[in-house]
């Protein structure tokens, strides 16, 4: 139908140009993305469908999937697993934004000692650190017993981890000191770059500190505060490494996660296409999550 | 108007006190790790807490020298710069494409990323596994690197960054005859900066940290990391917390280096665009 | 778009059935015409052990390259005296390169499982039953070590110890471990702790103690004002042999049948054992805590936190020796009856089926000479800091500055109880074990959760054994 009217042909020229020249920027990058990621993950959707494990390769059907639903302690994993993503998302992300808004217009120095000190729980490692938090934790001689005991906030010592009411905020407190050090240098980095001409004449107009923020600088950082939130989401989602080493998710399933479970299905039991049911399942959820922060990030916009 | 600068005043100065308490709590591990490998197996389990060394001792890294730390020091360094190098120059590449181009399958491949970082690593580790088996790359250093740059994250950061760049500047360049090559060179690299050095860091970071796709992947010494190497000093019936934090405060001096490094990036620069897609 | 994903998929379809297709011929070649989504690991594992017993090694003739993984068992797990094995090993064979990597219990599992799926596995290496025998010789993964069982050997091997060689050995028939040494677990006390309280009083002469005694001694021990005297840990698996040997020895219940086909710790005998610990631990005398696990314990102990501790053996007194500033005196479980059966350990070789003869041979020729060499055989078990299972080798800490610690521990060895590691589906028993005391102290009831836990690990024997 180009024939008709030399415009649109001309255009369709430009935009296949357009877009042979967009896949040769992408090439590198697709090469290892269809290489390592696309084909493991094709490979791990057909296999959820087998009963895969050490000694056995036969095709099931949705069997696993169905499965998934009848196992108990999947359901608990589910459940926490949510828990985990709604407390943290956003109260990392509230709080890696007033972390960022505080220390943004510091002064240089002050400024980049305060992005450091907050980065320090991602440089130390999840072993080190979840070392350092067990014996925090401790029932004996942790540091929060003998803190509570000696203010009398608590006469009896708790294992903090050993107990089903706390195990799983512990490991959401830790989640959180991990989690806050990438969103508060993006926001800090965000934040610097919001022109201040345009906060300026809004404060000569007489707004508020907290209309300031409200109406220039939180639109000028919606971009960033989507990414954080859509990474943060990814990453309590896929929380396990934290539980691994300190819980094994008990007691009592109370710190179990999708993650966990997974892994221990996959590398404890070798039920692998049974935990790559159960990764397909969690995808698709995080999936559905990420959709509808971007929904609602660019309805806001 | 007086009255506003007090209150002003007064905030600041709250924030500023929050912001030392949590300084401390957070730089607390870090510190506790480091003065604890300082000590011996009953000073760092001592039921009072020292809170600095009484008798500080070198044996813990003594008997870390024992081991082959610095060659697993280097390892992961050599995979964490090569991760880090092949994902900025293939992420700012891929990132600036899909933000500034139109092209046939852009939406798709928009959701096929989003849906690749979606999915939990640790579900297809057996497929890579056995794929890099077929590739005879398991037990390499390569088999922890090329998973690592195929993750879709930094496409996904530096996209968002790209966005943040004015379509008119670039045509502006096109118009006075710029090929593909050098505006992408002379003027998306320059004005993304940030980002890169944003992926750069967490590139190294999560590469280095990521312990359960080394585990997986190396199995001989002369091929482990620092952070497997710790991992793999905890026993079934001791904690040598000794060794171990001896361990993290040895790794953790590259990582340090690269933030500060780094970090200098984001002080300049632009944001990031809006989320399309 | 619908293109490019059918290519992606093609791709991915022929990679996945060449890994597949890869998979199968590497471990083992012999069976070339299985289907291609049968595993190759479901191939009958007589034969490449028959082939490799006609090509018996001859001294010296052997030669290549193999790979040894060690989990730390003992000494191990150090590079240094483990370099000095191999030299040894080199004297008599110097055409046989040994590589030894360093497993441990954390992460080692993970590592196996990765090498098994990746094909990468080792020719040696260093475990308990429950892993050669259990799991990886139960999937097809070893070799039938048949013809390093001689007459002799088993017959060495049994007058020690008639466990051994029903350990090493699967259901099937073959040999999938050749044992090196064996102990048995014990649970530890804090002697000048214990004088103090006046609580030695209740502990036999023989290191046993009746349960009414134990009760007795916990009472004495809160008396004195200790705020804990011993910890029940349930935080994961860790050194989960001492609070299986705990629950089960307070009523003298079995873990399992004779047959190691069924699980059995809902018996009457076994649930009230699991009560009284219940009771004891509302009653204050015991702690629970499912926020620790084996090594946590065994260092609050050492640091003089607890009384107690469920988790010891040998090798946990010379670790922990610079730490302690008491006495660690090893004592049995307690038992309604005094007489105690306890957990043992028995580590050896085996060896990944890797479908290289050669390799094979050169394993074999590291075993023999690790395992039964009349002047290496001693110190390789000296290296682990447990006892030998050849009954041929006799008291070989005699004489040495360790006589006196080994002579104590070497005593337990006459209520070594059953085996019962070896059961199929061992490794969600572990879990289920952990999760069951969890639940217990968690409020549930004994019987029922007892059951659950019965029923959990049944069902997985059976997928196990199918």
């Amino acid at each position: 139908m180009s024939k008709n009217s030399n415009v649109p042909a001309r255009s369709k020229v430009l935009s296949r140009r357009e877009t042979r020249t967009a896949y040769l920027f992408l090439l590198p990058a697709l090469v290892f993305f269809i290489g390592f990621v696309i084909i493991p993950m094709v490979l791990c959707l057909i296999t959820s469908f087998f009963n895969y494990t050490m000694g056995d390769f036969s095709f099931i059907g949705i069997e696993n999937y169905v499965k998934m639903f009848q196992d108990d302690i999947f359901l608990v994993a589910l459940k926490n697993t949510i828990l985990i993503v709604v407390v943290a998302v956003p109260t990392v992300t509230a709080f890696s934004l007033w972390v960022g808004a505080s220390i943004y217009n510091m002064h240089a120095i002050s400024r980049s000692f305060f992005r450091c000190i907050f980065y320090l729980p991602v440089v130390t490692g999840s072993v080190a650190v979840s070392v350092v938090w067990k014996w925090m934790f401790n029932k004996y001689n942790g540091l929060f017993n003998n803190v509570l005991t000696g203010m009398g906030v608590i006469d009896q010592k708790i294992s903090w981890l050993g107990d089903e009411r706390f195990a799983l905020w512990c490991i959401i407190v830790i989640l959180f000191t991990t989690s806050i050090g990438q969103p508060i240098v993006l926001y800090v980095a965000a934040l610097g770059n919001v022109d201040p001409s345009q906060t300026e004449a809004a404060e000569v107009d007489g707004a508020t500190k907290f209309q300031t923020f409200w109406k220039i600088k939180w639109p000028a950082i919606m971009p960033t505060t989507l990414y954080i939130l859509i990474i943060t989401t990814i990453n309590s989602f896929q929380c396990y490494a934290l539980i691994q080493l300190l819980t094994s998710g008990g007691p009592n399933h109370s710190t179990e996660t999708i993650m966990y479970y997974i892994y221990y299905q996959a590398f404890k039991l070798n039920n692998y296409g049974y935990g790559n049911a159960m990764g397909i399942f969690l995808a698709i959820i995080i999936a559905i999550f990420s959709a509808i922060q971007l929904r609602v990030g660019k309805s806001d916009n | 108007m007086n009255s506003g600068i007090k209150t002003k005043k007064t905030y600041d100065v709250i924030v500023m006190i929050i912001m030392i308490i949590l300084a401390i709590l957070f730089a607390f591990p870090l510190y506790w790790i480091i003065t604890g490998s300082f000590k011996d197996a009953a000073a760092i389990n001592a039921a009072v807490p020292e809170w600095f060394p009484h008798n500080p001792i070198k044996d813990n890294y003594v008997r870390l020298m024992a081991k082959p730390a610095f060659k697993w020091l280097f390892n992961a360094v050599f995979i964490s710069v090569t991760s880090m190098a092949l994902t900025c120059i293939t992420a700012s590449m891929a990132g600036y494409a899909l933000a500034k181009k139109r092209f046939a399958g852009q939406k798709t491949l928009f959701t096929l990323l989003i849906c690749a970082m979606a999915l939990p690593k640790q579900v297809v580790l057996v497929p890579l596994l056995k794929e890099m088996s077929f590739l005879g790359l398991h037990d390499t250093m390569w088999a922890v690197i090329l998973p690592t740059v195929g993750w879709p994250f930094g496409i996904f950061l530096l996209k968002q960054f790209s966005e943040g760049i004015p379509t008119e500047m670039l045509e502006a360049v096109r118009i006075d005859g710029a090929g593909e090559i050098q505006t992408f060179t002379t003027m998306v690299l320059p004005m993304v900066k940030p980002g890169i050095g944003a992926l750069a860091i967490f590139t190294f970071i999560s590469t280095w940290n990521d312990y359960f796709l080394q585990l997986i992947m190396l199995n001989s010494s002369d091929v482990l990391t620092i952070s497997l190497g710790i991992a793999k000093l905890q026993a079934e019936m001791s904690n040598d917390f000794g060794l171990i934090m001896a361990g993290a405060s040895l790794g953790a001096i590259p990582i340090v280096a690269i933030f500060l490094m780094f970090q200098k990036y984001f002080t300049q620069g632009i944001t990031m665009g809006a989320v399309k897609g | 778009m619908k293109k490019f994903l059918a290519l992606l998929l093609t791709g991915a379809m022929t990679m996945s059935l060449v890994a597949c297709g890869k998979q199968e011929a590497a471990p083992s070649n012999e069976d070339a015409n299985a289907p291609a989504e049968a595993p190759a690991e479901e191939a009958p594992a007589e034969e490449p052990a028959a082939d490799d017993a006609a090509a018996a090694p001859a001294d010296g003739a052997v030669a290549g390259d193999i790979t040894l993984w060690t989990y730390p068992v003992g000494k191990f797990g150090d590079a240094e005296a483990v370099g000095e094995l191999v030299a040894a090993f080199n004297q008599k064979y110097p055409d046989v390169n040994v590589t030894v990597e360093y497993l441990d219990y954390q992460t080692g599992d993970d590592q196996v499982t990765a090498a098994i799926e990746a094909g990468t596995t080792p020719d040696l290496v260093l475990e308990g039953p429950e892993r050669l025998v259990a799991n990886w010789g139960a999937k097809g993964k070893m070799i039938d070590l048949s013809d390093l069982w001689d007459a002799d050997t088993t017959a060495d091997i049994t007058a020690n110890s008639a466990a051994v060689e029903a350990a090493c050995k699967s259901s099937d028939g073959a040999y999938y471990e050749y044992p090196l040494c064996m102990t048995t677990h014990t649970m530890c006390i804090n002697q000048e702790l214990f004088e103090e309280a006046d609580a030695m009083q209740y502990i036999n002469e023989d290191r046993t103690w009746t349960v009414e005694n134990f009760e007795k001694a916990l009472q004495a021990l809160k008396d004195h004002g200790v705020e804990t005297t011993g910890v029940v840990y349930c935080g994961g698996q860790g050194g989960d042999q001492g609070t299986r040997a705990l629950a089960m020895n307070l009523y003298n219940a079995q873990w399992t049948d004779a047959g190691h086909t069924e699980w059995t710790m809902n018996s009457a005998e076994g649930v009230k054992g699991l009560q009284q610990l219940k009771d004891w631990v509302d009653a204050g005398l015991l702690s629970s805590d499912a926020g620790i696990v084996a090594s946590d314990e065994i260092q609050l102990f050492a640091n003089e936190t607890i009384a107690m501790s469920f988790c010891w053996n040998a090798a946990n007194q010379l670790t922990y020796a610079a730490q302690t500033a008491f006495t660690p005196y090893a004592v049995a479980f307690p038992s309604e009856d005094g007489v105690p059966e306890l957990c043992g350990g028995i580590w050896g070789f085996g060896i990944f089926d890797n479908g290289d003869a050669a390799k094979v041979d050169a394993a074999k020729a590291f075993i023999k000479f690790v395992c039964d060499d009349p002047t290496q055989g001693p110190e390789s078990v000296k290296l682990t800091g447990f006892f030998p299972v050849r009954s041929s080798f006799g008291n070989i800490y005699e004489g040495t500055e360790d006589e006196e610690r080994m002579t104590v521990y070497a005593s337990f060895a006459q209520w070594l109880g059953d085996y019962y590691n070896v059961t199929l589906g061992w490794a969600e028993q572990r879990t289920a074990w952990w999760n069951l005391l969890q639940q217990i102290f968690g409020g549930e009831d004994v019987q029922t959760a007892a059951d659950n836990y019965v029923n959990t690990c049944n069902e997985a024997t059976t997928a196990a054994s199918n």
